[in-house]
């Protein structure tokens, strides 16, 4: 039970990062793209850090608290990373898909 | 400590007190302008005390050595010795010191620094001292060069004017090249005698005078005593001093600095002297300078220009003394050493006063001040007096003396029957300048046009000229109850056996000496009397030579070619630079590689390779070739840059190197936001600089050297040897106490090694700092593309969001420290951390708003980390083991259990706050210069923000 648990976990966030991955190759303009490594990316490294921490919590003495600091760090960091690159991204006003609606003036 | 204990290391005291001194002198003019004068001869006096109760020593006949092992291994000890001759230099030196402390504090103005006078004059002092009181002869020079510094900073005292500044650069061009030649002479003697010591050495004269290296020692020696005596050809240097203020003239040409090449000659004369080299070096060099100074010294018209050329001219005198090589040439020597010292000191002093009360040196102007100021006049008329060699003063006797020698020398050899008549005819001179001296200043009419009139000076800058001036007169007038005694002694020591018998006695009858003083004072008279005419014919003829000339020639000779030899291998490029470097290894390499014949590859297989390995250096090896070809857009090739470091730190992940991977992580972090910085400054693009013969050689160089170090190490790696690692990693725990073994070589097996790089580290933080501090650059206010910077330079939510960081870095940093002695980790790699935790916290609230709240100076971080890494190694020699020797327990906590405690960690926080000071300190003073460029530009343009 235990291992199907880990493994889903575990593919769950292969498959987040690989669909991250995948929209920052495939996704037409900047701004698109940026949602590629922000949310996808997230959500796949998250899964892969619960599957790690339960895997050495479970399978050694002390309990594995380093998974909750690099999640804690992606949390803060990944936030900030996607503000400024939208913020630069308009400040030198990077051409955008005609259909975007709101488009950035 | 016992007072008798103390006196058992008193001679070093003597010497060293004076640096002691010059610190408190420097820092006591804080307080009050006059303080540092009172320190200076309080210091002097203190130094007399010290030196007081030995002096019954060498009257007794003994020598007194006081020594310390210092480097054993290359004959360095710390060694001092008293005899006779060093006796009389301390007194000479400590004595006249005080006087022109006393001197100086009336002579300086309320515009120069006291505290900076006086500290380089303690120096300067303590040099001296050190150069008379050594035993060991390589100390000797060491002292010996710092005199000639210690006399740079005096003579430059003012230093905005620049013949002072010119003068200064002379003198230590010349001494400190004959302190070199001094060096080399040194070694040779020192090799020859198989000892560093004086003593040895004075032992070994015959030794020395039959080996084959006698006349390269002798040659080198000479180099140093003629040079600092200001000897011809080196004598120009001296008349340029005098840009220095007058008691540094008083002091540096009547009793010390010049002198010092005179002790030099004396402590050596019993093992160099007696040779037909000896007395050719010496007394020709004498000789020439006697009559030239002689000569020179009476168309200055400078007073102290007239007193220079008169110096150089006795100085002359005392060298050719030696050249004659006997036993009583040497009294007479050292006799006139003394005599020198007291009536040159007087009349050094007596031209500073005149200087300081009429404004002017020119004797063409100073005329007829009698009336003005008669008591100077009256010290003044009795100095140069003893200078001219009038009888009942001190000059006389010892001039007496010299003519009788001269006389004796005559008989010598073939070609010394001249020597007389140029003794006389440079006396001649001598009693005309000492003449014009007295005659141009007090008397001949009135003062032409003073910027000052006038007076008599303050009570006490005359009471140390009084006193030389009584001296003058005691000795000339009874010689045999004043001087006798010291100078016996002095000669004693001198010559290391009993003096020859010599008389003091003022009336030796009618003899030949006697006749040859009458004639040059009625000559010089006659001289003077005529001195128009010679002033005119030496104008037209003479006047025009000048040492300088040729002095400034031969310098910018030597500069040209050190510029051509430099700029033919440094054009100022990087590039040019790194060419030669890698060239030059390349070369070292396949010489190595080509000159052994040993196999390439050893007999170690090699290992297994697997798809994750070589897809990864697949990776760096594509990013490396992208850094090089897109260096023209440097955003990029930094990115590139970034990959290839994340790789490297990889590569050590896997070869299990764990501390080396994280240093390697926090050193790209600061290196890209360094990087950053810089790249702010520079264009922002390249242009295509480099023609196609330079792209492709660096194509071949760096192709070349890649597979040169690839071979390279494919060579090490591919055999078994026995690395040094195998000892750390069996001793780490044993003897360190820890696991992580990087970590205890760090800060236990190779401590010493940390400490100076820590030391080195904080060096360039602070260099950068003060190179950075208040600097502008002007930077571009728009991109290449010419939109303006963005205004939000802190965007609220990258605030917001970064201050969390702060407390979680701060916690992961120390976490990594304490950790490091038994798993990866360490100070260096936790300093890194936390000093990125504050960058990120500078980067993205400002470094205003980061300062206000960071309530330390980052200096103190860095001084406080050496102290802290210093102190541990301090409690270990205090302990009485070794520098830097650790200790560690292991304690038993009640909830964590067995718990190592090392004392190593004291070392380790130390390293810590060194690497946290210096990165914050550098890179946010980068920071701050591109603050600076962003508040400089021009007033707001419209704003071409969105919203």
């Amino acid at each position: 039970m235990f291992e199907l648990i880990l493994s889903a976990l575990i593919l769950l966030g292969a498959f987040f990062t690989l669909v991250g991955s995948f929209g920052l190759y495939k996704l037409p303009d900047f701004f698109m793209r940026l949602h590629g490594p922000t949310k996808a990316t997230t959500l796949g490294v998250g899964a892969l850090l619960i599957a790690s921490a339960l895997y050495f919590s479970f399978k050694t003495d002390y309990i594995s608290m380093h998974e909750i600091l690099v999640t804690l760090f992606l949390f803060i960091t990944a936030p900030v990373s996607a503000h400024l690159m939208a913020k630069a991204a308009i400040h030198i006003k990077i051409k955008q898909v005609k259909r975007t609606q709101n488009q950035i003036k | 400590m016992t007072l008798t204990a103390l006196l058992n290391f008193n001679l070093p005291i003597v010497a060293l007190l004076p640096f002691v001194g010059a610190v408190f002198a420097a820092w006591a003019s804080k307080i009050n302008r006059l303080a540092s004068a009172w320190v200076a001869a309080f210091v002097t006096i203190l130094s007399l005390a010290f030196l007081a109760p030995l002096m019954a020593l060498p009257f007794a006949g003994e020598t007194l050595i006081q020594s310390w092992q210092w480097i054993p291994s290359i004959g360095l000890e710390f060694a001092f010795r008293l005899d006779g001759l060093a006796l009389l230099f301390a007194l000479l030196i400590l004595v006249i010191g005080l006087l022109v402390i006393i001197y100086a504090r009336y002579y300086l103005s309320k515009k120069d620094s006291m505290g900076r006078f006086f500290s380089y004059f303690l120096m300067f002092m303590g040099s001296m001292l050190g150069v008379v009181l050594s035993e060991n002869l390589i100390q000797l020079v060491v002292f010996w060069e710092l005199t000639s510094l210690t006399s740079f900073l005096l003579i430059s005292y003012w230093q905005h004017r620049q013949d002072a500044r010119a003068g200064a650069r002379m003198a230590l061009v010349i001494t400190g090249m004959g302190g070199l030649a001094l060096l080399a002479g040194v070694l040779l003697l020192g090799h020859v005698v198989g000892s560093y010591n004086l003593t040895d050495v004075l032992a070994s004269g015959e030794l020395i005078q039959s080996h084959e290296l006698y006349v390269p020692i002798l040659i080198l020696i000479l180099l140093g005593v003629f040079t600092k005596s200001a000897q011809f050809p080196f004598h120009f240097w001296l008349p340029h001093a005098m840009a220095a203020p007058t008691p540094v003239s008083a002091y540096l040409h009547s009793a010390t600095m010049v002198k010092a090449g005179i002790f030099l000659l004396a402590r050596f004369f019993p093992v160099l002297s007696g040779s037909p080299e000896w007395a050719w070096l010496v007394g020709g060099a004498g000789l020439v300078t006697l009559l030239i100074g002689a000569y020179a010294a009476l168309f200055q018209h400078d007073m102290k220009g007239l007193l220079a050329y008169s110096t150089i001219s006795h100085l002359g005198l005392i060298t050719l003394l030696f050249g004659f090589g006997t036993e009583l040439a040497a009294v007479a020597a050292i006799f006139h050493i003394i005599n020198h010292a007291t009536f040159k000191a007087s009349l050094f002093m007596v031209a500073g006063i005149i200087d300081h009360e009429t404004g002017t040196r020119d004797m063409r102007r100073i005329n007829g001040l009698l009336k003005y100021m008669p008591h100077t006049a009256v010290l003044a008329i009795i100095a140069s007096s003893a200078m001219a060699g009038v009888p009942l003063l001190n000059g006389f006797l010892s001039k007496e003396m010299f003519f009788d020698q001269a006389l004796t020398a005559s008989h010598t050899s073939s070609w010394a029957w001249g020597i007389p008549f140029l003794v006389v005819i440079a006396a001649v001179f001598s009693v005309a300048y000492s003449l014009r001296f007295i005659h141009d200043v007090f008397f001949n009419g009135e003062p032409v046009n003073l910027p000052k009139t006038p007076h008599e000076p303050p009570r006490f800058m005359k009471i140390p000229v009084d006193l030389l001036v009584v001296i003058c007169l005691a000795v000339g007038i009874a010689p045999m109850f004043t001087v006798a005694p010291i100078l016996a002694v002095a000669v004693a020591g001198t010559l290391q056996t009993t003096p020859p018998e010599y008389s003091l006695a003022i009336w030796h009858g009618f003899n030949l000496p006697l006749m040859m003083s009458f004639v040059a004072l009625v000559l010089g008279g006659l001289v003077y009397f005529y001195r128009k005419r010679l002033f005119e014919w030496h104008e037209s003829n003479v006047a025009h030579w000048d040492a300088r000339v040729i002095f400034n020639a031969v310098l910018g000779w030597v500069n040209a070619l050190a510029t051509v030899v430099t700029r033919s291998f440094d054009k100022g490029s990087l590039q040019h630079a790194s060419v030669w470097v890698i060239a030059t290894g390349l070369l070292a390499g396949f010489i190595g590689f080509a000159t052994v014949s040993a196999p390439l590859l050893g007999e170690r297989a090699l290992l297994p390779m697997d798809a994750i390995s070589i897809l990864v250096v697949i990776v760096l090896i594509l990013a490396s070739v992208l850094t090089v070809t897109l260096h023209q857009k440097r955003l990029v090739a930094l990115i590139m840059l970034g990959v290839v470091g994340l790789i490297v730190s990889l590569a050590f992940v896997k070869f299990s190197a764990p501390d080396l991977a994280l240093t390697q992580l926090s050193v790209e972090v600061v290196t890209v936001v360094l990087l950053l910085l810089a790249l702010y400054f520079l264009p922002q693009t390249t242009p295509k600089e480099t023609s196609h013969f330079r792209v492709s050689r660096d194509i071949v160089i760096a192709v070349l050297s890649g597979v040169g170090v690839m071979l390279f190490t494919m060579a090490v790696l591919s055999r078994d040897f026995s690395p040094i690692s195998e000892f750390f990693l069996l001793n780490s725990v044993p003897g360190g106490g820890g696991t992580n073994v990087v970590n205890v070589i760090l800060v236990d097996f190779r401590g010493t090694d940390t400490l100076g790089e820590i030391a080195v580290l904080a060096l360039a933080g602070l260099g950068i700092y003060a190179m950075l501090q208040g600097m502008k650059l002007p930077a571009p206010d728009h991109d290449s593309h010419g939109r303006l910077w963005n205004r939000d330079l802190h965007p609220e939510i990258m605030q917001t969001l970064t201050r969390l960081l702060l407390p979680l870095m701060t916690m992961i940093a120390i976490y990594i420290f304490l950790r490091g002695h038994n798993l990866p980790g360490g100070g260096f790699i936790a300093g890194l951390i936390a000093a990125v935790a504050l960058i990120v916290q500078y980067l993205a609230n400002g470094i205003a708003w980061t300062n206000d709240r960071l309530k330390f100076d980052m200096h103190w971080v860095i001084g406080l980390g050496l102290l802290i890494a210093t102190a541990t190694g301090l409690v270990a020699m205090g302990l009485g083991y070794p520098f830097l020797t650790t200790t560690f327990t292991y304690l038993n906590w009640p909830v964590v259990g067995k718990f190592e405690v090392a004392s190593a960690i004291a070392f380790d926080l130390g390293v810590f706050l060194v690497v946290v000071g210096a990165t914050v300190l550098s890179l946010v003073e980068l920071g701050k210069l591109s603050d600076q460029s962003h508040k400089t530009q021009s007033p707001l343009k419209p704003q071409q923000e969105n919203s």
